[in-house]
C-alpha cells in the first residue's frame, strides 16, 4: 500500500525513451481528441439551432435517456451481485461465466440483434411468454432496453468485477469477526472500497449504452432514439445535418461518465 | 472458558489442537512458519471448516465438525492478523469503533491505553505498523471479544517497541479479563507474553506447559529445536542435546567436558561460541552464550545439564 501523498506525482523528464513515450502518448491523446474537435470545428451555432429547434427534434434524446436509464438500472441490479461473486470466487466455472460476459463484447453488435431477433422476437417462445406480460420485443422500447443492455452489460459486469477483487477479503472477514452482519459489511467496507471503481464501470455503462446502435438497429428501429436519429439525418439529409445530434449524444452521454471518472480518481487517492 | 478440541484440513496436512483456557489466561502458540499456527486461529475465528471435534467458548458451541462454523459476528472472538486488517477509508476512531453497538466512551477508553489518543482522526495509511497493530487491538478489544487471537502482532515491531507494546496488551486482557493465544515463532516472546506455551511443528500440538519447565523438559527433539537447542553430545547410544544458555563455565553441576573452540562472535553484550566436544566418550558440536571473548583453538572446561537425553536413533540436524 502506498501511504497517502508518497506516490511519485511529477514524471521525471529524462532520456531519449522518456521523450518518445511522451511524443507517441501525445500522438495518441490528439488523435483520440480529433473527432470532437473536428464536430465543434463543422457546427455552426446557426445550424445547432435550427436543427434543435424543429418540432419533435429533442424526442429522440428523451427516448435514449429514459431507456439508457432503465438500461443501466437493470445492469446495475443484476450485474453487481455476479459481479461481486465472480470477484469472490463464489461462482463455480468462473472462467465459463466470464466467457459468457465476454461474448456479447466479442459479437459485433448487428449479430447480437440480429441473434436477439430470433431469441426473443415476437415468433420466437420467449416473445410468446413476452408477450403474456403485455411486452414485445421488436421495435418497442422494451426492445430498446434490451439492445442497450446487450451492448452494455460487459462493460460494467467486468469492470465491477475488478473494483470487487480489489477490496481485500481480509477486511470483510475482519468486519465479520466484529460482529458486523454481512449487509452492513457491504454497505460500510465492501461498497464504499469498490465504489470509485464502480463508478467509472458505471460511467463506461452509460456511455455504452446511450450511444448503443448495432443491435438497436435491427430489434429497437423504433421508438427512436438519439443514435438512430443520427443514422437517419445522414443518410436523408446528409452528413452536415447530423452533426448537431451527435453533439447532443456527446453532451449528454460523456458528462456524468467523465465526472465518475474525475471523482473516481480523486476517491482512489485518498485511500 | 475456550474448550477446544479440532481437526481442520490443509493442502500439506491436517492440523490438529486442543486447547483450553480459563478467563483471562493466556497461552503461546510456538512453531516455525508453515507449522500451522494462523491455522489454528483462523480455525477459532471461525474462517475454516472443522473436520473433527469441536470449538466451545463460555460454554456455548461456536464451530462443530460437520456443521458450518456459526455467523463469525456471534463467535465472540477478536483476531489481530500479521496485516491488522484496518478499513483503509476509516479514521482510526471508526476503525475502533467498527462494530456495531460499540461505545464510543470504551472505544475511547482501549485508544487512551493503547496510547493512540494523537491519532484518532488519522486515516490507517498514515500510522506506523506499530500504530496500526495498536489501532487493530484497540478495534478487537472495543467489540467486546472474549477470547483474542494474536497472530504475530509483534514481529514487525523493532524490540523497544514490541516489548512495550507486549506490556500494554498483557495489560489491557487482564484488566478486561479476556483470553489470548500468541502466536509466534519467538521464544522470548512466548515465554514474556504468557506462563504456557504450546509447541506445534507439522500441524500437531506436540508439547504443551509451563514456559520455564518446558524449555527444561522437552519431549522430542523435535520440541527441543524449536526451545532454542542446538548442540548434540553422542556417547554409545544415547544423545544428550545442550541448550546454548545452560551452557556454563566447569562446575560441580551436570556434565563437565572438555571443548575446543572453534568459532566466537559478537552476540548482543555475550559471545556465541562454537566448540568441538571429545572427551569422556562424549562427542559433538555445541554452541555456547559466553560472557567472554573464547579465541578460536581454545580448550575450555565446560558444564551441561546431563538432560535432555534422547536416542541416537532421534533425528537430529542442527
Amino acid at each position: 500500500m502506498i501511504a497517502s501523498g508518497a506516490g511519485p506525482r511529477r514524471v521525471a523528464l529524462a532520456g531519449p525513451g522518456t521523450l518518445v513515450a511522451l511524443v507517441a502518448a501525445g500522438v495518441v491523446w490528439i488523435a483520440l481528441l480529433g473527432p470532437v474537435l473536428t464536430l465543434l470545428s463543422h457546427l455552426s451555432w446557426h445550424s445547432i439551432t435550427i436543427a434543435l429547434t424543429q418540432p419533435g427534434a429533442l424526442q429522440p434524446l428523451v427516448v435514449s435517456l429514459e431507456a439508457s436509464a432503465v438500461a443501466v438500472t437493470v445492469i446495475l441490479l443484476a450485474g453487481t451481485p455476479l459481479a461481486y461473486m465472480l470477484a469472490r470466487g463464489r461462482l463455480p466455472w468462473a472462467r465459463v461465466w466470464e466467457a459468457g460476459l465476454l461474448l456479447p463484447l466479442l459479437t459485433p453488435p448487428l449479430v447480437v440483434g440480429l441473434l436477439l431477433v430470433f431469441m426473443v422476437g415476437p415468433a420466437t417462445p420467449i416473445g410468446a411468454a413476452l408477450a403474456h406480460l403485455q411486452l414485445t420485443a421488436a421495435d418497442t422500447f422494451f426492445a430498446l432496453v434490451v439492445a442497450e443492455v446487450y451492448e452494455a452489460v460487459p462493460y460494467y459486469v467486468l469492470g465491477a468485477e475488478a473494483a470487487f477483487a480489489a477490496v481485500d477479503p481480509e477486511l470483510e472477514r475482519a468486519a465479520s469477526l466484529l460482529g458486523d452482519p454481512a449487509p452492513r459489511t457491504w454497505r460500510r467496507v465492501t461498497l464504499p472500497l469498490a465504489a470509485p471503481g464502480l463508478a467509472s464501470a458505471l460511467a463506461v455503462t452509460w456511455a455504452r449504452s446511450m450511444g448503443a446502435f448495432g443491435a438497436v438497429l435491427i430489434i429497437a428501429y423504433h421508438p427512436f432514439g438519439l443514435p438512430m436519429q443520427i443514422w437517419t439525418t445522414l443518410q436523408e439529409t446528409g452528413l452536415y445535418s447530423a452533426l448537431p445530434f451527435a453533439l447532443v449524444l456527446l453532451l449528454v452521454a460523456l458528462p456524468l461518465p467523465l465526472a465518475a471518472y474525475i471523482w473516481s480518481a480523486r476517491a482512489r487517492r485518498r485511500l | 472458558m475456550l474448550d477446544a478440541d479440532f481437526e481442520v484440513s490443509r493442502r500439506d496436512f491436517p492440523v490438529a489442537a486442543r486447547i483450553r483456557l480459563e478467563a483471562g489466561e493466556r497461552i503461546s502458540l510456538l512453531g516455525a512458519s508453515g507449522a500451522g499456527k494462523t491455522t489454528i486461529l483462523e480455525a477459532l475465528a471461525g474462517f475454516l471448516p472443522l473436520v473433527r471435534g469441536e470449538i466451545r467458548l463460555a460454554g456455548r458451541p461456536i464451530s462443530k465438525a460437520g456443521h458450518r462454523a456459526g455467523a463469525a459476528r456471534l463467535r465472540r472472538v477478536g483476531l489481530v492478523s500479521q496485516g491488522s486488517a484496518l478499513f483503509p477509508h476509516l479514521t482510526v476512531m471508526q476503525n475502533i469503533c467498527y462494530a456495531p453497538g460499540a461505545d464510543p466512551a470504551v472505544g475511547n477508553a482501549r485508544a487512551a491505553s493503547l496510547g493512540l489518543q494523537a491519532m484518532l482522526g488519522s486515516r490507517p495509511a498514515a500510522l506506523s505498523e506499530g500504530e496500526r497493530r495498536r489501532v487493530a487491538l484497540a478495534r478487537a478489544l472495543t467489540a467486546g471479544c472474549q477470547l483474542l487471537c494474536l497472530d504475530e502482532p509483534f514481529s514487525a515491531l523493532d524490540r523497544p517497541l514490541a516489548e512495550e507494546l507486549r506490556r500494554q496488551v498483557a495489560a489491557e486482557l487482564d484488566a478486561l479479563s479476556v483470553a489470548a493465544i500468541l502466536v509466534t515463532h519467538d521464544l522470548e516472546e512466548a515465554q514474556a507474553f504468557a506462563t504456557r506455551i504450546a509447541v506445534l511443528s507439522r500441524g500437531a500440538i506436540l508439547q504443551m506447559g509451563d514456559s520455564v519447565r518446558l524449555l527444561h523438559n522437552p519431549g522430542s527433539t523435535a520440541v527441543a529445536r524449536l526451545l532454542g537447542y542446538r548442540g548434540s553430545l553422542l556417547r554409545g547410544t544415547r544423545r544428550i542435546l545442550v541448550h546454548p544458555d545452560l551452557v556454563r563455565r566447569a562446575d560441580a553441576k551436570g556434565l563437565r567436558v572438555t571443548a575446543t573452540v572453534i568459532d566466537c562472535r559478537p552476540a548482543g553484550a555475550q559471545f556465541w561460541v562454537d566448540m568441538e566436544v571429545q572427551a569422556g566418550g562424549w562427542a559433538g558440536r555445541i554452541q555456547a552464550r559466553w560472557p567472554t571473548y573464547l579465541p578460536p583453538a581454545e580448550r575450555v572446561e565446560v558444564s551441561v545439564p546431563a538432560t535432555p537425553e534422547f536416542s541416537r536413533e532421534d533425528p537430529w540436524n542442527a
